[in-house]
């Protein structure tokens, strides 16, 4: 490692999780560092800047002195996923179409749980007293039907003032196709209540669907305060440090804004922790030839699977928190109760889960010895041989084999007749189907199959199940790069500015003029963004995107299209595009029998591109691991159904180029791999574990 | 095979994977048909059976559909014997032949292991349309089945992978809507989904493996379920309930009447002494009666349960032929599935004494209406059921209040509203209001559900309107001392001001523009005394306007100020105690 110089400058990623905080550094001399300390949830501002401090006292500086040095600092948080989670968001009102005050609570009727008549719904993010009722209506066509009361603008402003509401949410029926109502009585808010955080829907989500666009918009004005409040604290303790640099904001469609902008839209932040790692993922894949990679991320409770597609980031155009619908842009992730920490339990019918009850970090696994008594999948890896006691997260914690065994022995083996080493190898299998499945729905859900995307690993708990999933999908390679533990952080470095922007315009499609105007008005919005944060004209790029369906279809395709066909009225290019889409997607198409196209919402993405630092390379070998061997455990192979003798390696000591033939073990502080006997590892340039199948997938 | 050879994870893991495999033809078919009957409200059901038509798993957007599926598999699979091939689609929707209702149309597809026949891909849903007398269905003077419906007998319409066009040509040529093709395509796109997900998963562990192993799942189901009923007291319930109207007869009104035998893990529902069957419509078939009797007992036991041919097996159900429940050829039958919500009152009544912690108060019952038209801004026919207007609320149990605006218990929260500016595009209406009725949850120590109260303004040209349902007649029963709900009720308010109300089965024709369309939706039964409610949660539902200050004091005797909406807990405090535990 060159020692930092005098010039030296810094770009810092953080990504706030529920336990650790992870601190992602990259030098202006190409040198990364990775640091982990304890999250603050009370002020997650305060972890911020104990991990900063963290750095500095690695470096041996000044906290002011390595401030000051900071170029960038990205930042994910999970200030308004958890103000929502604990219903601690901010005082909100809504002001909404007399007859449809409920929408938001009703939720379209639905009860997840059909048969489970305990099954409660969520509560709505406004209680019914401060969802007021205006009259005034727009019609389908954006005609009005009914000019707006005032009068009832103003008893909502009385009802609101006086219940101390904090933010207002304003939800018209029809807002998409006119918005003057929503605008007038907005007016109103801004003079009567200066102080309240106010949500447009016509601003926040211009588009058709009611319950999409209030509870949106109300999520939007939740947050907001929250998050407003958060950023000026960080931004006042940064301040105080001396920083100078710039400060960014994760964004949940995997891009990047300024504080003062998310301030606004708040509801994009939503899925900010986990939106970065697609982006780190691929990153790793690249070195491989491609630009699609799968990502699964394994931590104490939660297993995220997402994934990249020719260098896009799968995006779903709406998703939900705590069963509340949010009709943005947002990463397409699927989430399955599946952790280190998942319980493993005999159900009723006799057979054996896992999860989705997790043991969390307290108590934690049974082997943390802690008072966890219930068997977790950390204590069956530790059973089947797979960890080591004295060597978990990095000797931070010391594992009790014992109380594994006796977990186990106790809640699974008994039950189910079995001895404890086939019970614990139960338990591992289970949890990969499980696990499996989460990476199935992210793929097949699109058409995709996932033996066509090499899949990369993060989180702790990854590594250890990494090739057993791969088996399960038949998927040939699979990446556990060096920073898997915080893959996230280290991906908010490679992310670019991005604003997403959409515009309903709903009929059907027989002329691009009207397109290329909403075009035009949009990439105008997005420019205007992208000059506020600092990017010159040659750095930003806008892609053009349609929702379109056949006439009389009620799902839409996005699809992707040039802007010069809308210039130049290229309805046909368009068309090819979206019967080509709706093939892939659906299996068939109409192109013969000359089904109208009906156009929806108009997007634009809106992205500033930003320098990019390159991956750091590791050193070379001359190919033998040997040298990192430090010897042989038994532990449980899967595929043979037994135990074996496995090699184990140190991982810190690889080489680029190190090969190992499996079964073995690859050990680093923050993770371990586990490389079954299906598979053999390689060590690539940047120090990425290259996970490959001996023989091709049956 | 031994029990020895069995690997208890594996059975674990072949259960989750059939679970994924039927999940994910749902999906399929939720993203790609045009019916918003199907792709927003997800009136469908997806499964996978076993070469002998014994059910594997299913997805159950509404069960009311479902347990018709594994009977009319078996009887395609016997029917078909010996010409059974890859690449074989069948339809069916033949109430005679075991099918449910006319309306719901299934595609059947056989799974080959090699060249062996090792189960079957199914999907059905409610099509917009199925030729007969009456648009989109639902003719409430049909008497015999052919008023009603195109009859659709198990047919082969892909016969190894290649379409028989005269087949297919001769049932679309007898449907009116072109989205009806569309949408049955979209059901063999499911079932091919489900049937490539199979083979890969039979692929991996072997047929032999997999047969050996769906049969310990079944076993292991079919424990938890007698396990389940072994909960509930040996002994003989009897229920009954009334079916009100038989579209025909004006103050007409039928029985049904359920005998539950519970001996030794297994349950009998006998319905010997129901009724005799009408001659209208208002009939059920062997499988929708059946399916409304287990999705009933399913929300009284274990939500977990997997659902497979063990679950079913330990259920007996007798339904004889020429009964309301079951009508003998050739007779109309397409209000069948709406039986449902009567039939499991009759259940919920009879167990209620046996295991009142595992009931609910009485459910709203359906009351729907479906309209067609013409759109003229669009140059389009349109058919819309009003799914938003007619979900009322469920009833409450022991310890939690029932869901508001969930609807009829077939669906349990299953189906979903349409969304209101949708709706706006796709009919030629002006939505009013959609809202939360006030005072419709029957009190109680807990609540019912809530219902909702609908209203849109007619707009285009040519509306027709059909109605079927009921609760209009008998509101959902409170339970153990909780009151009742309130009455479903269907209104037109024509533009010169006449009031029209709409019986609960009925076919209006000529409806004009500017009339006023209104629904009530009932809200559920309450369990337990009103007065056992804590006045703060009371007083809360009167500050949110989901309970009048009057129904407060009467129903609750909870007495809040009507001008400041305080809570008087004194005089709450006398009230309660005059009135004793109410």
């Amino acid at each position: 490692m060159t020692e930092p110089s005098a010039n030296t400058t810094y770009t810092i990623g953080i990504d706030i999780g529920g336990t650790f905080t992870d601190l992602f550094l990259w030098s202006s001399e190409g040198q990364t560092g990775t640091y982990k300390v304890s999250s603050t949830p009370q002020d997650p501002s305060v972890g911020v800047m104990n991990a900063l401090s963290a750095v500095a006292e690695d470096k041996g500086l000044e906290l002011r002195d390595l401030v000051a040095t900071i170029r960038t600092i990205v930042h994910g948080t999970t200030v308004t996923t958890n103000a929502v989670l604990t219903r601690n968001g901010a005082a909100t009102g809504l002001l909404t179409t007399q007859g449809v005050r409920d929408a938001l609570e009703m939720r379209r009727g639905i009860r997840e749980r059909q048969y489970d008549n305990r099954y409660q719904n969520v509560e709505p993010l406004v209680p019914r007293r401060l969802r007021r009722p205006v009259k005034g209506r727009i019609d389908w066509r954006g005609e009005e039907v009914e000019p707006l009361s005032r009068d009832d603008v103003a008893e909502a402003v009385d009802v609101m003032k006086s219940a101390g509401v904090e933010a207002v949410a304003v939800c018209f029926m029809n807002a998409f196709a006119d918005s003057s109502h929503e605008r007038a009585a907005a007016e109103v808010l801004r003079s009567q209540m200066p102080d309240a955080y106010l949500s447009i829907s016509s601003e926040v989500l211009p588009t058709i669907r009611f319950y999409n666009r209030v509870s949106t918009t109300v999520l939007n004005a939740y947050t907001g305060p929250v998050l407003r409040r958060y950023l000026r604290s960080l931004i006042a303790r940064l301040d105080d440090a001396g920083f100078g640099g710039v400060l960014l904001i994760m964004q949940s469609n995997g891009g990047v804004a300024l504080p003062e902008i998310v301030e606004g839209l708040p509801a994009t932040t939503l899925l900010s922790g986990p939106a970065a790692g697609p982006r780190a993922a691929v990153a790793f894949a690249e070195p491989l030839g491609t630009r699609s990679c799968l990502l699964a991320d394994m931590g104490g409770t939660s297993f995220d699977a997402s994934l990249v597609a020719g260098g896009d980031v799968a995006l779903q155009s709406e998703g939900e928190i705590d069963r509340l619908r949010i009709a943005m842009p947002m990463l397409d992730i699927a989430t399955i109760g599946a952790g280190g920490g998942s319980i493993g339990w005999i159900d009723a019918s006799g057979l054996l889960r896992m999860g989705p009850q997790s043991a969390g970090a307290d108590p934690g696994p049974a082997c943390y010895g802690r008072g966890g008594e219930q068997p977790t999948c950390t204590d069956a890896n530790l059973v089947l041989g797979y960890l080591e006691p004295s060597f978990f997260a990095g000797g931070r914690v010391e594992l009790s084999p014992e109380r594994a065994r006796h977990a186990i022995e106790a809640h699974v083996a008994k039950p189910l007749g079995l001895d404890l080493e086939d019970a614990a190898a139960g338990m591992y299998r289970v949890i990969n189907v499980n696990m499996a499945h989460g990476l199935r729905q992210i793929t097949i859900k699109r058409g995709l199959d996932p033996r066509e995307f090499p899949l990369v690993i993060a989180g702790g708990a990854g590594g250890l199940h990494a090739c057993t999933i791969a088996s399960e999908l038949e998927i040939p390679t699979v990446l556990v790069p060096r920073t898997a533990s915080i893959l996230c952080a280290s991906g908010m470095l490679l992310t670019d500015l991005q604003h997403d922007l959409v515009r309903s315009s709903v009929g059907q499609l027989d002329e691009l003029q009207t397109v290329a105007v909403r075009v035009d008005e949009l990439v105008a919005a997005g420019s205007a963004q992208l000059r506020r944060e600092g990017v010159s004209e040659q750095d930003e790029e806008h892609r053009v995107a349609l929702d379109l369906r056949y006439l009389k279809q009620y799902h839409e395709v996005t699809v992707p299209v040039e802007r010069e066909w809308i210039d130049h009225g290229n309805l046909d290019a368009i068309a090819q595009a979206f019967h080509a889409a709706h093939d892939a997607l659906y299996g068939y198409e109409l192109s013969e029998e000359g089904t109208p196209l009906e156009l929806i919402n108009v997007r634009v993405r809106s992205i500033g591109h930003v320098e990019q630092p390159e991956l750091p390379r590791i050193e070379h070998g001359d190919g033998d691991a040997s040298h990192a061997c430090k010897g042989k455990r038994r532990a449980f192979l899967p595929h043979q159904g037994a135990f074996g003798q496995v090699g184990v390696y140190d991982g810190h000591a690889l080489r680029a180029g190190d090969r190992i033939d499996g079964p073995a073990l690859v050990e680093r502080t923050d993770t371990t791999v586990f490389v079954t006997s299906e598979f053999a590892v390689h060590v690539d340039d940047h120090g990425t574990c290259v996970l490959e199948r001996k023989e091709p997938s049956r | 095979m031994t029990d020895a050879t069995i690997d208890k994870v594996l059975v674990s893991i072949i259960g989750r994977a059939l679970k994924a495999i039927t999940d994910e033809m749902s999906m399929s078919m939720e993203k790609t048909t045009r019916s918003p009957i199907l792709c927003e409200a997800r009136d469908f059901v997806t499964g996978l059976y076993d070469a002998q038509g014994r059910m594997l798993e299913q997805t159950e957007n509404l069960p009311i559909l479902s347990f018709s599926l594994s009977p009319v598999c078996a009887h395609i699979a016997e029917r078909f014997a010996g010409d059974i091939h890859p690449g074989d689609v069948f339809f069916h929707n033949d109430v005679f032949t075991l099918g449910n209702q006319n309306n719901d149309v299934a595609a059947f597809k056989p799974i080959f292991a090699g060249d062996r026949l090792v189960a079957w891909a199914a999907t059905k849903g409610h099509m917009a349309d199925i030729g007969g007398a009456v648009r989109g269905g639902y003719n409430p003077n049909a008497t015999e089945v052919w008023q009603e419906a195109l009859r659709i007998p198990a047919v082969k319409v892909y016969d190894r992978g290649k379409l028989r066009k005269d087949v297919w040509d001769l049932i679309f040529s007898n449907i009116r809507l072109p989205i009806v093709q569309e949408d049955m395509r979209a059901e063999i796109g499911s079932c091919t989904v489900g049937e490539r997900r199979l083979q890969s998963l039979i692929g991996k562990y072997g047929i032999e493996r997999f047969e050996a192993h769906k049969e310990a799942l079944f076993e292991a189901t079919r424990t938890m379920m007698e396990s389940e009923i072994r909960a509930i007291p040996d002994g003989v319930y009897h229920g009954e309930s009334k079916v009100y109207y038989d579209g025909r007869t004006p103050g007409s009104v039928y029985t049904i009447r359920v005998k539950i035998t519970v001996e030794d893990g297994h349950i009998t529902f006998d319905y010997s002494d129901t009724d005799p069957q009408t001659d209208g419509f208002v009939n059920g078939t062997y499988t929708s009666s059946a399916s409304a009797t287990i999705l009933t007992f399913l929300q009284m036991v274990d939500p977990n349960i997997p659902h497979n041919h063990g679950m079913v097996a330990p259920i007996d159900i007798v339904i004889p032929e020429g009964t309301l429940l079951n009508a003998a050829y050739p007779a109309a039958t397409t209000f069948g599935n709406h039986l449902c919500p009567p039939n499991a009152d009759a259940i919920i009544r009879a167990l209620t004494p046996a295991v009142p912690e595992r009931v609910t108060a009485g459910w709203n019952q359906l009351l729907c209406s479906l309209s067609t038209g013409q759109h003229p801004a669009k140059n389009d026919t349109y058919v819309d059921i009003l799914f938003m207007g007619l979900k009322g609320g469920s009833g409450a149990t022991s310890d939690c209040d029932g869901y508001d605006h969930i609807g009829m218990i077939d669906a349990s929260g299953g189906v979903l509203d349409q969304d209101y500016e949708m709706f706006e595009q796709m009919t030629p209406h002006l939505l009013l209001e959609h809202e939360y009725l006030q005072d419709s949850a029957g009190p109680g120590r807990h609540r019912g559900g809530l219902g909702v109260r609908t209203r849109y303004r007619v707009g285009g040209e040519g509306t027709q309107m059909v109605t079927f349902g009921d609760g209009d007649v008998e509101p959902a029963f409170g339970l153990l001392g909780g009151g009742d709900g309130t009455l479903n009720r269907l209104e037109l308010r024509y533009p010169d001001g006449e009031v029209h109300c709409l019986e609960s089965k009925d076919l209006v024709t000529g409806v004009p523009a500017g009339t006023e369309y209104l629904q009530l939706a009932g809200g559920g039964g309450g369990y337990g005394p009103p007065g056992e409610r804590p006045a703060e949660v009371v007083h809360r539902e009167v500050m949110d306007g989901l309970v009048s200050v009057q129904a407060a004091r009467e129903r609750y005797g909870v007495v809040v100020d009507p001008e400041t909406l305080e809570l008087d807990e004194e005089a709450t405090s006398r009230l309660r105690a005059s009135s004793g535990s109410r």
